[in-house]
């Protein structure tokens, strides 16, 4: 399905460039075969050091670390930060205390979801926003954009023009200095303990026994400038990131590690990021949002994260006209995955109880012996605890020649190779 | 690790020539590159291939893999073990994980590396 962009809409063509290293290579090949290490989003980052399965275990029962040094981190500053912000997100940032985040989108005026982003307010005029690695490049060119002038902000109107103009800068651009910042994760039941061990006042300690889901705090790890966040993207309930210094982030890499050993930390690979967050319900853009189907954020479930009441922001028309009509939507289903059955996989589709494809399958993870996978189908058509099936589509030609389908249509009839039930939307940890 | 003896391709298949026999599977590379395998789609008994046709389709939680003929000849056995036991691949990659046998021409080896070649080659990858 190909997107319509309205004419003067924003459209960005990112140029092809080579992957490099994440602040974090060196510590990658120390810890895993090179062979495990893959471009994604532009950087070479770790698929998984000892195996999906273990760190993906790590985070449920003690916890895990991953290198998020590759995701953008955006710094908007000054008296317009705050109203800046509200037009380009669709959360309500007016809302947002110093001290606490909030999941967002970057939505353009057409209704091009164009990135899921988290918004931290660290001052009454000073924000960090946190960027998807692969769509970085795209959001920078757009806020570059709006603040020349260039970019449409409300469809009905092209000749409006955005009158907030903060300072907007890279935090991970050498440029930056000293306030710098790169992400580290961590996350799992055992990270407090992790955290707590690594603080030395009492204060920091007290915060974070009691800090709260989206808030954080500003602090020092052996004199290294640090915000520690309740944040994460696993379904943990208990998680958290580390921003550091992009030159600091090898040693608090280090700290978390060699301090976490007796937590049973296990440094994790992009696998487990995955299979962790597909377990959880959680939307990866190009995927659950946006992506061939142009998930809206009201099919990926998330319509608490755009503010149809705000007064205006950029997409508010489109996002009013989507969230009254929407005939598709994302569900978690889970079905076997014990070895020997076969992995279902993007584009399989799925079978509703009347025996047609009502959907495929977006994104799916093996989770222990169940496989749990994130399928987009017509509204409404999978309940919690009702079957379904899943048709495997061909994966090579030899399959082909054997009578399997490259692609399922909706309402075609096919036979489900395998059969499983719905699961509730979001599950938590 | 590469097992001298064996012949090998560029897809990181190997293959054991014993006479007009040969047995195949995937090497330690492939298998490393792939992670947990889950599941191996076996090629049909008597299928009939040539050289480069697809084999098998190796799969592990985060790819499928097509497995191609390192050589022509015709599917005589497969590993009975890795429909249930597919992870003896990564286990094992040239002994209990073998994929099939094959019953294949005279100078089935003309064309595939040695095990000092595939080493080479790895070293460029």
């Amino acid at each position: 399905m190909k997107k319509k962009l309205a004419v003067g809409t924003f459209v960005f063509e990112q140029a092809e460039t080579e992957a490099s290293q994440s602040a974090l290579y060196e510590k990658h090949i120390a810890l895993t075969n090179k062979s495990h290490i893959a471009s994604f989003a532009g950087y070479l980052m770790p698929l998984w050091y000892s195996s999906i399965s273990d760190e993906h275990n790590a985070v449920r029962q003690a916890a895990g670390m991953f290198d998020c040094t590759h995701m953008g981190v955006l710094e908007v500053t000054g008296p317009q930060a705050e109203p800046f912000l509200n037009i380009i997100s669709t959360n309500d940032v007016s809302k947002l205390e110093p001290g606490s985040a909030q999941y967002s989108y970057i939505i353009d005026a057409a209704g091009n979801v164009l990135d899921d982003i988290i918004v931290y307010r660290r001052e009454k005029e000073k924000f960090m926003v946190v960027v998807n690695a692969a769509n970085e490049p795209k959001i920078k060119a757009y806020i570059k954009g709006l603040l020349a002038g260039q970019v449409i902000i409300d469809a009905d109107n092209p000749g409006l023009k955005l009158q907030y103009k903060p300072d907007v800068r890279d935090m991970r651009d050498t440029k930056s200095g000293k306030d710098c910042r790169v992400d580290i994760a961590l996350q799992g039941p055992a990270s407090v303990d992790v955290v707590l061990s690594l603080l030395k006042n009492q204060k920091d300690k007290d915060a974070i026994g009691n800090l709260k889901s989206f808030k954080f705090i500003e602090t020092t790890i052996e004199g290294i400038d640090c915000i520690i966040s309740r944040t994460g993207y696993t379904g943990a309930k208990v998680c958290f990131e580390f921003y550091v210094h992009p030159d600091k982030a090898g040693r608090i890499w280090d700290l978390i590690l060699s301090s976490g050993k007796k937590f049973g930390v296990l440094p994790c690979g992009l696998g487990a990021r995955d299979s962790l967050r597909i377990e959880a319900g959680l939307p990866l853009y190009g995927h659950e949002l946006d992506g061939a189907f142009g998930i809206s954020p009201f099919e990926a479930g998330y319509n608490w994260a755009v503010k149809l009441q705000k007064e205006f922001f950029i997409a508010k028309s489109a996002m009013q006209n989507r969230a009254q009509n929407y005939n598709t939507e994302v569900v978690r289903i889970e079905v076997a995955g014990e070895k020997g059955v076969r992995p279902v996989r993007q584009n399989d589709a799925i079978i509703g109880t009347g025996g047609t494809c009502i959907g495929w399958v977006l994104s799916c993870a093996k989770v222990a012996d169940k496989q749990i996978a994130l399928v987009y189908v017509d509204r409404d058509s999978i309940k919690e605890g009702v079957a379904i099936g899943v048709y495997y589509v061909a994966r090579n030609s030899g399959q082909v020649q054997n009578g399997k389908k490259e692609n399922v249509g909706k309402g075609e009839r096919v036979n489900a190779d395998i059969t499983g039930k719905g699961l509730s939307r979001f599950a938590r940890f | 690790m590469v097992v001298e003896g064996l012949y090998y391709t560029k897809e990181h298949e190997w293959v054991k020539i014993d006479g007009d026999m040969a047995i195949i599977g995937i090497t330690d590379y492939a298998q490393e590159m792939l992670g947990e395998i889950t599941y191996v789609e076996m090629p049909k008994l008597d299928k009939e291939v040539e050289a480069g046709d697809d084999l098998a389709v190796v799969e592990s939680s985060k790819a499928a893999s097509d497995v191609y003929a390192p050589v022509a000849g015709r599917v005589v056995e497969v590993n009975p073990e890795l429909e249930t036991r597919p992870e003896l691949i990564n286990e094992d990659c040239y002994d209990t994980g073998w994929l099939c046998r094959m019953e294949t021409s005279k100078n089935a080896a003309s064309g595939l590396m040695s095990s000092s070649e595939y080493e080479e080659f790895l070293k460029g990858l």
